[in-house]
């Protein structure tokens, strides 16, 4: 039980709970829409088997991933993507993505809906968790565990803290960018030749990451953003939806 | 004359009171023209969209504030007042700020809880960030 007072293991822990929470907000939304047709009863049968599915996957992905992380070069790969995950959340949304399941009015459509689509959207989370985790699959399953409830009955609240403080989501991508540097300097392929150089290696690395994040994600949105949309209203009288 | 009045409500105590008072003028004599207004964050990332179509999204806005706007109109109907009901996506106080200012209101009504502090920080700074940033005319009713 000493490794409840480690230090490094609650900082972890934060890590992994901080990334479920901010990557993992689409998950809690799709569950949501997904069951919403469903009828009253099963409504709540459709969202706790879809959290299920959900988890019991990604757990399953996580493991995966920390046995391909002790590859040579894969630490490199993984942090690059991190890199590019973290600027991704600072950017504005695009209007690019299609093809989409339908979401359905049977319990069984709308777990299946939740599951596909937790498969697809969880690629990003399962590389930062593996990543903060540093091979631990407890911990992992620790942090899944614990932001459970957050993601799931905290969506609305965290929604609406990132819309007070958008500063959230670059705090977000500044821990995105600090993990990837760690990874980049991580991978066995050069860790030792770097660590004999370079004492502290991962933290400049983390530093690194954090701001290069934090710079590209700000410049690049600041871009994007020049044009503004127009106010967005949802007719109220007329059943739209057809 | 008639003011053309918009009132931000998210279903909460402090947009009852708010609500409350405008009614309290329209008894009083006021000529006014209320809007109710509520807006929905927004939900949608790319991935969310690569799910769930456009029309499922808007559904669930449309009942998700329909739910929200559900007590004032329940007030409004009970004191047999007029009113226009309106559901907008987007941040919360860009949103109120340009509805007001686009449609051309003339006074925009909205409730606070009045806190300081910390938890004044965190959760009640919409009127705060709305009074900021509004170019029309701003009622909070704490």
């Amino acid at each position: 039980m000493e490794f409840l007072f480690d230090g490094g293991f609650w900082l972890s822990v934060l890590q992994i709970i901080a990334i479920d929470i901010l990557l993992g907000g689409d998950n809690a939304v799709v569950i949501a829409l997904a069951c919403r047709r469903l009828p009253e009863h099963q409504r709540n049968r459709g969202i706790f088997w879809g959290v299920i599915g959900a988890i019991g996957l990604r757990i399953v992905l996580i493991y995966f991933a920390l046995h391909l992380l002790a590859l040579p070069f894969l630490k490199i790969v993984g942090g690059l993507l991190l890199l590019w995950i973290g600027v991704k959340l600072l950017l504005p949304e695009g209007e690019d993505e299609h093809g989409r399941i339908e979401g359905g009015t049977t319990l069984f459509s709308a777990v299946r809906t939740v599951v596909i689509a937790d498969a697809v959207m969880s690629l990003d989370n399962v590389i930062a968790v593996a990543a903060a985790a540093k091979g631990d699959i407890a911990l992992v399953i620790f942090g899944i565990v614990v932001s459970i409830p957050v993601i799931v009955w905290g969506s609305r609240f965290v929604l609406r803290l990132m819309d007070r403080f958008p500063v959230v989501i670059v705090l977000g991508g500044a821990l995105l960018g600090w993990i990837a540097g760690g990874m980049l300097v991580g991978d066995v392929v050069w860790h030792d030749r770097i660590a004999a150089r370079l004492p502290h290696a991962a933290l400049v690395a983390g530093l690194a990451g954090a701001a290069l994040v934090v710079f590209v994600g700000r410049w690049l949105s600041g871009r994007m953003t020049a044009r503004s949309a127009p106010l967005r209203e949802i007719p109220l009288d007329g059943h739209g939806d057809g | 004359m008639t003011l053309r009045v918009l009132v931000a409500v998210d279903g909460s105590l402090p947009s009852g009171r708010a609500l409350g008072h405008v009614i309290d003028l329209v008894r009083a004599g006021a000529g006014l023209e209320i809007h109710i207004l509520n807006v929905q964050i927004p939900v949608e990332s790319g991935h969310v969209r690569m799910f769930v179509t456009p029309e499922e999204i808007d559904g669930w806005y449309r009942d998700e504030g329909i739910a929200e706007l559900e007590p004032s109109r329940i007030a409004l109907d009970a004191a047999g007042i007029g009113y226009t009901q309106h559901i907008a996506v987007g941040h919360l106080v860009e949103t109120i700020c340009r509805y007001a200012a686009e449609q051309a209101f003339d006074i925009l009504v909205m409730g606070t809880r009045g806190r300081r502090g910390l938890g004044g920080a965190l959760m009640g700074s919409v009127a705060r960030g709305v009074l900021a940033a509004t170019t029309i005319p701003l009622t909070l009713v704490k």
